[in-house]
């Protein structure tokens, strides 16, 4: 499952050299597993899964009237949304089945928006069994690994080569009529490192922007802004207790015992959640915010006293078809709201205990209570 | 510190001897570091560092409920109310449950027995059901099998027994539950089998005794809170005799002088071992062992000449004894109507003497009731008897382990393996199952359902709180299953709730209505018919004569004893129970001879040395107050069977045992001490945490204290003038949190060590770091000695983080790891804490405690992890605080208030838009204390209990010289001496 992961820099860098070091290390046995892979499980011929790969990318057959199939159904993840499922949802879908449930699917379609793509679409019954060959050794090998980018490294990389060049020239060449221009490149070019290394540490063990795929692609515009369902429906517990609670599939099925037909994705994503019921099981979610497990955070202090608005720390989820973290969720950021976030201190009962502040903000000394005033910025506040 | 009281607090104190604890120290750690362990090192620091490079945050899952129950809110705790038993422990308790797992055992307020507090065993008892060594399936032979296979089998050859006329006996300890004992008779009918209970310390002897002089079997209630003098002969009340629970709160109500009238209890105990009871009492007599006879028949026959009652002839107790007793005598005598004489011997003749005296006192129908007889202790030496002598064709034994402690465990193993069919239920293996043919486990008690009533016409209920955790099936449902009875057991109890107790009460008038009020509540009060009395004074004059006729044997005597946590032999499996230190003698993980100091100089014996009793060899402890002719051991250790191997500590000491006149005593006289030149280390905690001769525990008299409530306290005074510093003062705008502790209360039974144990995740240690002083535990009970070594006065004090305002050890962090709240909280951050350890150097309490190794599993490098109890396997695990920071090594930990429980009152508070109770936020000490000894709450506000405490003349602070300005403040100690 691929994560929109910011996954380069300094991280890069470390694996970047791992990587070198086991390359040599492990070479000879990637050769040989290379050369071991020509057999093929389940009696399924190597020619015909390339042959169907062939044709699920577009390239078979030379002429056609529709779409390719890999031009909806991506192999590996994009960067762009896409409520297709993905070639290895079918996979998985179809894999205990046969040429003939396949193809009915594809041909016959009966959902609305997979009847408005499939249109036009004419596939022969023999190139139908080569996709359905290749999308079955696809559900038992899986997409693969897709490669990162390098933007940052190859950025980094080059500074260093203008370092080198630098030193070199400042010391034995001495081409450069100027002396301050070296001086200047090596001193800019050092610094943006120093500065690369410094992001790249601050970000380690935290996850901003983490996006990651998910089971479903449930998306909460279309449950939240689209269909108005308030977030207290699902995420019910906020207000009472530490967790905010993940619905669970019966809470789920309250709506989709009926609603069986999404507006983007059709059936095939309500259908995986229909099956879950089916199965009796819960859906297994990716976890996207997390806490260190030295952090007690409590939703029912932030969202039940607090009256804290969800988007103030998640973001407008509402607006997200994919949910993306959208703060760091580091100390610093925690500690920076208690200062700023003024606490409810006239209605609240509890409050009167802080006879000493009242005082304060009665004297005018002090013209607002913030969360820091009443120690919420002490250590033991989330740490114990 | 008073002039007169001089402190010491262990015995090379007063006699230097060479500290032979711990002889290598330090060197234990160090290992040679060779080429090969530096390559070993290289390659792991290589690896690990690799992998830690390379690896991204791992994808972890978030998943929901399929179904999510009502009464389940994830992140929150539900509390279920239950109760514990076992032997003479009997509690009602709240079980805490968070996300389907118990996790907590507190004190269920609402209860008429047990409202303060819980014993220690009861906060360790959480961590029985997560043990691994649990039988988790049916087995035959040693053989798994199904349970459909294991009924059939029994239920077949029980059928046949039963058409044979051969006896089936069904052995169980007491079953004080009224559903329980109607299945049994069933099944007794049905089968045709004869039921026998099983105590393994019983008080048939006691009963023997009520019957000859009451007319009556029964147990009375004994009510310490009417007694203004408590006269004990060797009887623990405040630890293992009878209902300790319940009478630590009694008592501790009239050791009350913040809210009592100043009206004390006058405390005698008479004993020859130093007991938890005779270290909390005003004046304890040492006496030998085997002069309790004479003493009590001393006793009466004073008593009975004063009231004009014929006396008998009797030999008397040695004359500084009785010396001693004449004022003991004056003051019961003082006291009539109003006292209370107890005896901790299972000698019915003794007991007779007792209730003879209780008699001439005029204190039965006062202090001694027959009211709410107690129904536990129901088990009788002549009921064994008749299994070893029947020749039985089934036994049945369930959760009772002669084997291991019947003093003739020979004879019963016999009979056990003479038997055509043996059965055995238990949750865990012990000798006793071993033997068995069919071994059908059994759920611990947080998994099954069951009734109880422990005092007449009191009944409660226990409800499971864990889904079965193993293929278990509890005794009952097994009687159901081989009956035939198809009924579950929960609808069975509810049945006979419904068709007994539904028609004594008028509060509800629909029986399922009832039936749920009363799992809410846990319990339920009806009516009880008082047992008549029928006084009979003829027998006092058969026992006195036998207690004329006891031989005066040359030699040792031994007297076992039961100790507080690890009791009958049930507590070793318990690694909690194991480590935490006995009260008096503050040795942990081990069972020892009690030596008089005299006897131990003269011998010379020291801390450790092997010695010889009869056939028994076990570790010599010296100790101040013992009896020179007695020597004490405590039973429940050296269990072998079915206990993991780093569990196995201590001599099994049942086998001193007597059976006499069909009674089991728990003594042995005529015995021989010799050295046998062997030394073992022992794991005493007290000795390293020495507050040299400082004004630590401070006391006073009754007397004075009545003239002048600051009595022994004087220095609190004179130390505030000295009080200066450079430091500023910390501003509390809101709460300031503060804790007092009562020292008069405070009886030292470690229940709040365990119930902290439980709350906080404190890591065990084991036997070898405790000998090293590593022990984790954040709340420690000191005891210090004062006076003569032959009979000294104990004090005792529970210190833990003290949240100084000053706090030495706060300026000392070079990373800022512990500092101060704006509550007055001395907070830890553990995931800022570098290890260095200077605020432990630099704690005057020594209430820091360091993770030296990974004992709980927190680390990532599963090389260090350090386990001697299986406390890191994933099923003890599952028990848990999940509100609390499980530590890693090389972090410092200490008492933090429990913050976890502070925040979470607050957040109820907030969240209902109120103020804070005084009293509604307790921390787990607190809660669990049955003294009711220790109080905490907000000192800013002037009302709170614990204001009012900090304002009393008897307050005083630790080392408060120091200007450390603690949050916790000390009530001085105060003696009845009058």
């Amino acid at each position: 499952m691929k994560r929109y992961f910011d996954v380069d820099g300094g991280k890069f860098l470390i694996r970047f050299t791992i990587f070198v070091f086991s390359f040599f290390l492990f070479h000879p046995l990637i050769i040989l597993a290379e050369t071991s892979e020509t057999v093929v499980t389940g009696g399924l011929s190597k020619q015909d899964i390339n042959r169907g790969k062939r044709f699920f990318m577009g390239l078979l057959p030379f002429e056609r009237n529709h779409e390719s199939c890999v031009s909806c159904h991506y192999i590996n993840a994009p960067d762009t949304l896409n409520w297709n499922p993905s070639a290895m949802d079918i996979a998985l879908k179809f894999a205990g089945k046969d040429t003939a449930a396949f193809r009915q699917v594809v041909m016959e379609p009966s959902g609305r928006v997979m009847t408005a793509s499939h249109v036009n679409f004419d596939i022969s019954n023999e190139d139908l069994h080569t996709i359905k060959v290749y999308l079955d050794h696809l559900a038992v090998t899986g997409p693969g690994m897709q490669k990162p980018s390098i933007n940052r490294l190859l950025l980094f990389l080059l500074l260093g080569v203008l370092i080198t060049w630098a030193l070199l020239d400042l010391i034995f060449f001495k081409k450069v009529k100027y002396k301050f221009i070296p001086v200047l490149i090596f001193i800019g070019a050092f610094g943006y490192q120093l500065s690369m290394l410094y992001e790249e540490a601050v970000k380690l063990g935290r996850s901003q922007y983490y996006q990651p795929d998910q089971p479903i692609k449930f998306s909460h515009k279309v449950h939240a802004t689209d269909n108005q369902i308030d977030c207290m429906y699902c995420h019910h517990t906020a207000p009472e207790s530490k967790t905010a609670n993940i619905p669970s599939t019966e809470l789920c099925m309250n709506c989709h015992i009926v609603v069986r037909e999404g507006t983007h994705s059709g059936r095939f994503e309500i259908d995986k959640l229909v099956q879950a019921h089916d199965e009796g099981r819960s859906v297994e979610w990716v976890r996207i915010h997390h806490l260190p497990d030295h952090v007690f955070f409590s939703h029912a202090q932030h969202v039940g006293v607090g009256k804290l608005d969800c988007a103030q720390c998640h973001g407008e989820v509402e607006q997200m078809h994919i949910v993306r973290q959208v703060n760091d969720l580091s100390m610093g950021w925690c500690l920076e709201c208690h200062r700023e976030t003024q606490v409810d201190f006239v209605d609240n009962d509890y409050y009167k205990t802080f006879e000493a502040l009242h005082k304060e903000l009665a004297s005018g000394k002090k013209d607002s209570i913030v969360a820091a005033d009443i120690g919420a910025n002490d250590c033991a506040k989330c740490h114990y | 510190m008073s002039e007169e009281n001089k402190y010491w607090h262990i015995l090379e104190e007063f006699e230097p001897i060479k500290d032979v604890r711990n002889p290598k120290g330090r060197e234990e750690v160090v290992s040679p570091t060779s080429r090969r362990n530096f390559l070993k090192v290289l390659g792991l620091g290589t690896a690990s560092a690799a992998l830690i490079a390379s690896c991204k945050r791992p994808v972890e899952k978030a998943i929901p409920y399929f179904i999510k129950p009502e009464e389940i809110t994830p992140g929150k705790a539900a509390y279920y109310a239950s109760s514990y038993f076992n032997q003479n422990e009997f509690c009602n308790v709240l079980v805490k449950v968070r996300d389907n797992r118990p996790i907590k055992l507190e004190p269920n307020p609402k209860s008429v027995i047990t409202p303060n507090g819980t014993s220690g065993r009861v906060q360790a008892s959480v961590l029985d059901v997560y043990n691994i060594n649990r039988y988790q399936h049916p087995k035959k032979n040693r053989e798994t099998i199904d349970w459909e296979t294991a009924d059939s089998e029994i239920v077949s050859q029980l059928r046949q027994l039963a058409n044979e006329g051969k006896p089936v006996i069904l052995l169980t300890p007491t079953i004080i539950s009224p559903s329980t004992k109607k299945l049994i008779s069933e099944f007794t009918q049905t089968f045709n089998a004869e039921w026998h209970q099983y105590d393994a310390i019983p008080m048939d002897g006691w009963r023997e005794a009520n019957n000859r002089v009451f007319g009556t079997n029964s147990l009375p209630e004994y009510h310490f809170e009417k007694a203004d003098c408590i006269v004990s002969v060797g009887c623990d009340f405040l630890g293992t005799w009878l209902s300790p629970v319940e009478f630590s709160g009694q008592y501790s109500k009239r050791r009350d002088l913040f809210n009592g009238d100043g009206n004390l209890t006058k405390h005698y105990q008479i004993e020859a071992g130093m007991s938890l009871t005779g270290s909390n009492a005003d004046m304890r007599i040492r006496a030998e062992r085997a002069d309790y006879g004479r003493i009590l028949a001393y006793i009466y026959n004073q008593m009975a000449s004063q009231k004009g009652v014929s006396s008998n002839d009797a030999p008397t107790p040695p004359q500084e004894i009785t010396q001693k007793l004449d004022k003991v005598i004056s003051d019961l005598a003082a006291s009539e109507g109003k006292s209370l004489v107890v005896c901790g011997d299972n000698n019915p003749d003794y007991q007779v003497l007792v209730n003879n005296i209780n008699q001439l006192l005029g204190n039965v129908g006062n202090t001694i009731l027959f009211e709410r007889t107690y129904n536990h202790f129901q088990g009788s030496e002549k009921s064994l008897e008749t299994l070893l002598n029947s020749n039985p064709g089934a036994v049945i034994i369930w959760d009772v382990n002669p084997v291991y402690n019947h003093p003739e465990s020979d004879r019963i193993k016999a009979a056990i393996e003479k038997a055509p069919l043996s059965v055995a239920i238990s949750a865990l293996p012990d000798e006793t199952t071993e033997l068995c043919q069919y071994i059908l486990p059994s759920p611990g008690y947080l998994e099954c359902w069951d009734d109880a009533e422990y005092k007449s016409g009191v009944v409660s209920v226990l409800q499971p709180t864990l889904h079965k955790l193993f293929d278990a099936r509890q005794a009952q449902e097994s009687l159901l299953a081989w009956l035939g009875d198809e009924t579950s057991w929960r609808d069975t109890i509810k049945n006979t709730w419904t068709a007994d107790y539904f028609p004594l009460q008028n509060e509800q008038n629909d029986p399922d209505r009832f039936w749920v009020e009363t799992l809410k509540k846990g319990e339920l009060v009806v009516d009880a018919t008082p047992v008549s009395v029928s006084l009979n004074s003829n027998e006092i004059e058969s026992s006195i004569q036998k207690i004329n006729t006891e031989k005066q044997a040359d030699g040792i005597t031994v007297e076992l004893f039961e100790n507080i946590n690890i009791g009958t032999g049930h507590g070793p499996l318990n690694p909690w129970l194991q480590e935490v230190p006995d009260p008096v003698t503050r040795i942990a993980w081990d069972n020892y001879a009690s030596v008089a100091p005299s006897v131990a100089r003269q011998m010379g014996i020291q801390n450790g040395d092997i010695v010889q009793l009869g056939n028994l060899t076990i570790p010599a402890f010296v100790q101040p107050g013992q009896a020179e002719k007695t020597i004490s051991i405590a039973v429940g250790y050296g269990r072998k069977k079915g206990i993991p191997e780093e569990l196995i500590t201590g001599v099994n000491a049942y086998p001193l045992a007597k059976v006499k006149n069909g009674f089991r005593l728990f003594t042995s006289s005529g015995l021989n001490l010799t050295k046998t030149g062997g030394h073992e280390e022992m794991a005493l905690v007290q000795g390293h945490q020495s507050m040299e001769g400082r004004p630590i525990v401070r006391e006073s008299t009754l007397d004075k204290w009545k003239e002048n409530p600051a009595a022994g306290n004087e220095l609190h005074e004179e130390i505030k003038h000295h009080h200066t510093t450079l430091y500023e003062k910390h501003e509390y705008k809101g709460h300031k949190w503060g804790m007092a502790i009562d020292l008069n209360k405070c009886i030292g039974c470690s229940a709040c060590v365990l119930a902290c144990n439980t709350e906080n995740n404190i890591p065990v240690v084991g036997k070898k770091e405790t000998a090293r002083h590593h022990e984790m535990h954040w709340i420690r009970i000191d005891r210090y000695y004062n006076g003569e070594e032959e009979n000294p006065e104990v004090v005792r004090q529970p210190v833990m983080c003290q949240h100084c305002d000053n706090a030495p050890c706060e300026n000392v962090c070079p990373v800022a790891a512990t500092n101060h709240s704006s509550e007055g909280l001395n907070q830890m951050a553990y995931n800022r804490c570098i290890g260095t350890r200077y605020c432990n150097n630099n704690c005057p309490y020594k209430v820091r405690r360091f993770n030296w190794l990974d004992y709980t599993g927190a680390d990532a490098i599963p090389n260090n992890r350090f386990d001697p109890a299986n406390m890191t396997l994933d099923l003890s695990r599952m028990r848990h605080n999940p509100d609390v920071t499980v530590r890693a090594k090389g972090v410092i930990e200490k008492c933090s208030f429990c913050v976890q429980r502070i925040q979470e009152k607050k957040l109820t508070a907030k969240n209902e838009g109120r103020q804070l109770e005084d009293g509604e936020l307790q921390p787990a000490c607190q809660q669990a204390c049955p003294a009711d000894a220790i109080v905490f709450g907000d000192l800013n506000d002037p009302n709170s209990k614990v204001s009012k405490m900090m304002k009393d003349p008897r307050n005083y602070h630790l080392l408060e010289e120091l200007h450390t300005l603690p949050s916790v403040g000390y009530l001085t100690k105060i003696r009845n001496k009058s």
